[in-house]
């Protein structure tokens, strides 16, 4: 967009008077702060955990903190590789279970559905996308663990009912996405392929979803954030055991959990404990998010 | 196999995935409507909850979501408008603009219990606001933010260029042309990002479970706290005792927020038919 | 005027609403009482901070419940006028200048579910079973049945006072164990699983409010009766305290006297399953 309230050039008519001019500078100087105040707001969240989560590095040891594997605030002793591990399983499983219905759904809203379906079923599922995490977690907890507790014999927490729980949640988020990338694929790709005797299931996946691909990997990647930032739902099912779990029905921990739950009484290591377990989310939800971008910037 | 039967069973185990999603989703939906439709009355709307296991009603916690939710919205709105403006109007593509885009990603994306510590920690400890309704909505409004400034920027990019063109052709200033040209066409987008950040607001936690407390009361300055309906539905259900307000509670939330997403689906389509 | 400078002129508006809210403030004004801490002592908070709200209305006691130790430390760091504990002070908190008003007695009871054949166990069994060493219901004479351990989290005044009494100083809970943030959960969990075992205050047995059902063992042969728990039989046992910074002054002094009054002590006190302070023995 051109800008026309800029400086005017040196032997150029003044259009505007000066106090206009000023004006104008200064509403432009006033915009630009709020725009650069996202920057601002990241850099403090960065820097203000960061700081707070420092004292690991320098009083107990980054790399005693990444690899120990006893969380144990009693015993001082702060090893999150039962925490990642916990959070890495559950995601990973997660998108396991969520993925394929999730892309499978996008395939069905965007390739096969009728204009009628769609009109139906593409707003439920955006919908379903702002159900809050805690009412997912009530219902993991009322009802699935309730049930897997039957079945199993055990407790109910654990890996398995999380994997459910977040594969529900994060499923409208990645078909929603997933649907956008297929839909802008021009038709014409698909006439093409269907002039040259393809069926449909043919050219889906041999010619619509590879030229969406980018737009799927992102609309996961997506979902991927999601469920490893996802605090509510998993800290309702999942038993907050921190341990590597004996199996998928025993209860475990991830580092979202853990922080909601020790937070309103940690003090000193273990209160810093928590923030740089933050901090690494923070950061991981950074790489996420680069990562996304990248790959957008590689699309066009 | 032939082509014609592989066609079918992949297009039938399509019709499974989307079926799926469909049955899951709204049985989860019927679940609460079903238990939770019974709890809901004047009473359960209006009163205060009582006696050791919140029973009676929610309406504290109703007006506590409410009021933080107002409060964070008009914190954010202004930042993010102004900023969407300078996007969209004033910027030239460069590194400072590529770095306010991925800023306002990753605040999009920021892990709601990362949020809650870093408010929880700047806000309600640092600063000294403590547990109060300004502490959670400085946090809700950081997610915020990027939902409407997004919303925004495509609202004023939407805006056809005949607009601006005529507006600088009668000499007005750019500042004169946004204001008085651009944005109020751009309003309808506008308001709809803003609901829909609204209603991502109305569905945190754990965000506001560390910055206003958990503490049932009724918030009238921005320094009180109170119990959002949110953190009322985590603690019911946790607790396990008095189901039916929960239920009532998750029923009123998705209401709540379907209300939101569906009217800001409703302001867009009423825009375009104009 | 333009739409922009409306809204301005509101925002500041509002702006100097909150700042001027703030100026009022500073610590909390005296019409407002802090409670913050253990979830067994939450329903009696909840219950006589209504009572209490209802008789003085101009009034408010702000209750909350997250764990013993969460309540010791808003009440030392001064976010909470009373941090509730169902333990007592630890050795490394006992400088933090607090003032102890003992509210109720209580006892630990350990419960399993319905289902489960066992009935008692030894303090010994107990702690081998918490620790983990014990992992099967068979070894203490129960069923063929692995055993679900459920802890509370790290902040209870339950957990603390179980482990000290039952854990002693040496042993650990297994790292193992589901740890859940609440005793109605610990209660409900319980109550499904026919493996499972837990502990939570004595008076949350039996409840009026629900129709789950757990079963309460004997320990070392004496059942968490009312009787046993106040006369010291019943050997997990412990007093639920109410933590204020230095004597307490004021509303919150009024607010303790109720809580210590004699209405409220038979009353709620008794109706919540614990004991009143003066029929308890020493602990």
């Amino acid at each position: 967009m051109s800008d026309q309230s800029t400086s005017p050039a040196r032997g150029t008519l003044q259009l505007v008077s000066r106090s206009t001019y000023v004006r104008e500078w200064l509403l432009k100087s006033l915009f630009f702060a709020c725009a650069f105040m996202f920057v601002l707001a990241v850099a403090l969240i960065f820097v203000f955990v960061g700081f707070k989560a420092w004292p690991i590095v320098t009083d107990y040891g980054l790399g005693k903190f990444i690899t120990g594997t006893v969380w144990s605030s009693g015993s001082n002793s702060f090893g999150i590789l039962p925490l990642l591990v916990g959070s890495l399983l559950v995601t990973l499983g997660a998108l396991g279970l969520g993925t394929p219905l999730a892309v499978g759904t996008a395939v069905f809203l965007s390739e096969v559905a009728s204009p009628r379906m769609r009109a139906v079923v593409r707003p439920a599922v955006e919908l379903l996308a702002g159900i809050p995490s805690v009412v997912y977690g009530f219902f993991g907890i009322i009802l699935l663990r309730s049930i897997v507790s039957r079945f199993t014999g055990t407790l109910g927490f654990g890996a398995f009912t999380a994997w459910v729980v977040l594969a529900i949640m994060i499923v409208p988020t990645i078909a929603a996405l997933s649907e956008d990338a297929l839909r802008s694929i021009p038709e014409g790709i698909r006439e093409a392929s269907f002039a040259m005797g393809a069926t449909e299931w043919q050219t889906i996946y041999k010619v619509v979803v590879p030229a969406a691909k980018i737009g799927i990997i992102d609309a996961i990647i997506l979902g991927m954030g999601r469920a490893i930032g996802e605090t509510m739902a998993v800290l309702m099912v999942v038993g907050n055991a921190p341990v590597f779990p004996k199996g998928i029905f025993a209860p475990l921990s991830t580092m979202t959990s853990q922080i909601v739950m020790d937070l309103p009484y940690a003090v000193g290591l273990h209160r810093t404990a928590l923030f740089a377990m933050a901090a690494m989310l923070f950061i991981f939800s950074m790489l996420l998010v680069a990562t996304v971008r990248l790959l957008s910037r590689l699309r066009d | 196999m032939n082509k014609s039967i592989s066609n079918k069973i992949a297009l039938g185990l399509l019709w499974a995935a989307a079926a799926c999603t469909v049955a899951v989703l709204g049985a989860l939906l019927l679940y609460v409507f079903w238990n939770g439709i019974r709890v809901i009355s004047p009473t359960f709307i209006f009163t205060w909850p009582h006696g050791v296991n919140s029973e009676g009603g929610i309406w504290p916690t109703i007006v506590s979501t409410i009021y933080v939710t107002a409060l964070a919205m008009l914190i954010s709105t202004p930042i993010a408008v102004l900023a969407a403006v300078y996007l969209a109007e004033y910027a030239y593509q460069g590194r400072v603009v590529s770095a306010i885009r991925f800023a306002a990603d990753s605040l999009a994306s920021v892990p709601s219990i990362v949020m809650g510590l870093f408010g929880f920690a700047l806000f309600v400890e640092t600063v000294g606001l403590g547990l109060s309704m300004i502490s959670a909505a400085l946090a809700l409004s950081l997610l915020m933010l990027p939902i409407i400034m997004r919303a925004t920027e495509e609202a004023i990019r939407s805006v056809p260029k005949y607009m601006r063109w005529g507006s600088y052709g009668l000499g007005a200033t750019k500042w004169q042309t946004v204001s008085r040209i651009v944005l109020p066409a751009a309003t309808p987008r506008i308001i709809t990002g803003i609901v829909l950040a609204m209603g991502r607001a109305v569905g945190e936690t754990a965000v506001v479970l560390y910055t206003m407390g958990q503490a049932i009361s009724l918030p009238v300055t921005p320094l009180d706290s109170g119990r959002p309906m949110t953190v009322h539905l985590y603690l019911l259900a946790v607790e396990g005792i008095n189901l039916p307000a929960a239920f009532g509670t998750a029923l009123l939330l998705i209401v709540m927020i379907l209300g939101f997403n569906l009217s800001a689906r409703w302001i867009l389509s009423r825009y375009r038919k104009v | 005027m333009h739409l922009a400078a409306r809204y301005v002129a509101l925002a500041l508006v509002l702006l100097g609403l909150v700042l001027s809210s703030g100026c009022s403030g500073g610590a909390h004004p005296s019409n407002k009482v802090i409670v913050s801490g253990s979830t067994t002592i939450l329903p009696i908070a909840e219950q006589t901070a209504e009572a209490f709200m209802k008789a003085n209305p101009d009034t408010q006691v702000l209750v909350s419940g997250l764990g013993s130790s969460a309540g010791i430390e808003a009440v030392s760091a001064g976010t909470a006028d009373i941090g509730t504990s169902s333990r007592d002070l630890k050795p490394e908190e006992a400088k933090l200048g607090l003032v102890d008003t003992p509210i109720a007695y209580d006892g630990i009871a350990v419960i399993v579910s319905p289902d489960n054949p066992v009935t008692g166990l030894s303090t010994a069994q107990l702690r081998d079973i918490f620790t983990g060493k014990i992992k099967n219901w068979r070894e203490v004479g129960g069923d063929d049945r692995a055993i679900d351990l459920v802890n509370r989290d790290e902040a209870s005044g339950t957990r603390e006072a179980f482990s000290k009494i039952v854990m002693g100083k040496t042993a650990h809970f297994a790292p193992s164990a589901a740890v859940l943030p609440g005793t109605g959960q610990v209660r409900d969990v319980v109550a499904r699983a026919a493996g499972a075992i837990g502990y939570i205050s004595a008076g949350f047995v039996e409840p009026r409010f629900t129709n789950v059902r757990v079963k309460a063992l004997a320990v070392d042969g004496v059942a968490p009766t009312k009787k046993s728990i106040a006369t010291n039989q019943y050997p997990i046992g412990r007093t639920l305290h109410f933590f204020t910074k230095g004597q307490p002054t004021g509303l919150t002094k009024r607010y303790i006297d109720y809580v210590l009054s004699s209405a409220v002590q038979k009353g709620v006190v008794v109706d919540a399953g614990f004991i009143p302070i003066a029929e308890g023995g020493t602990r």
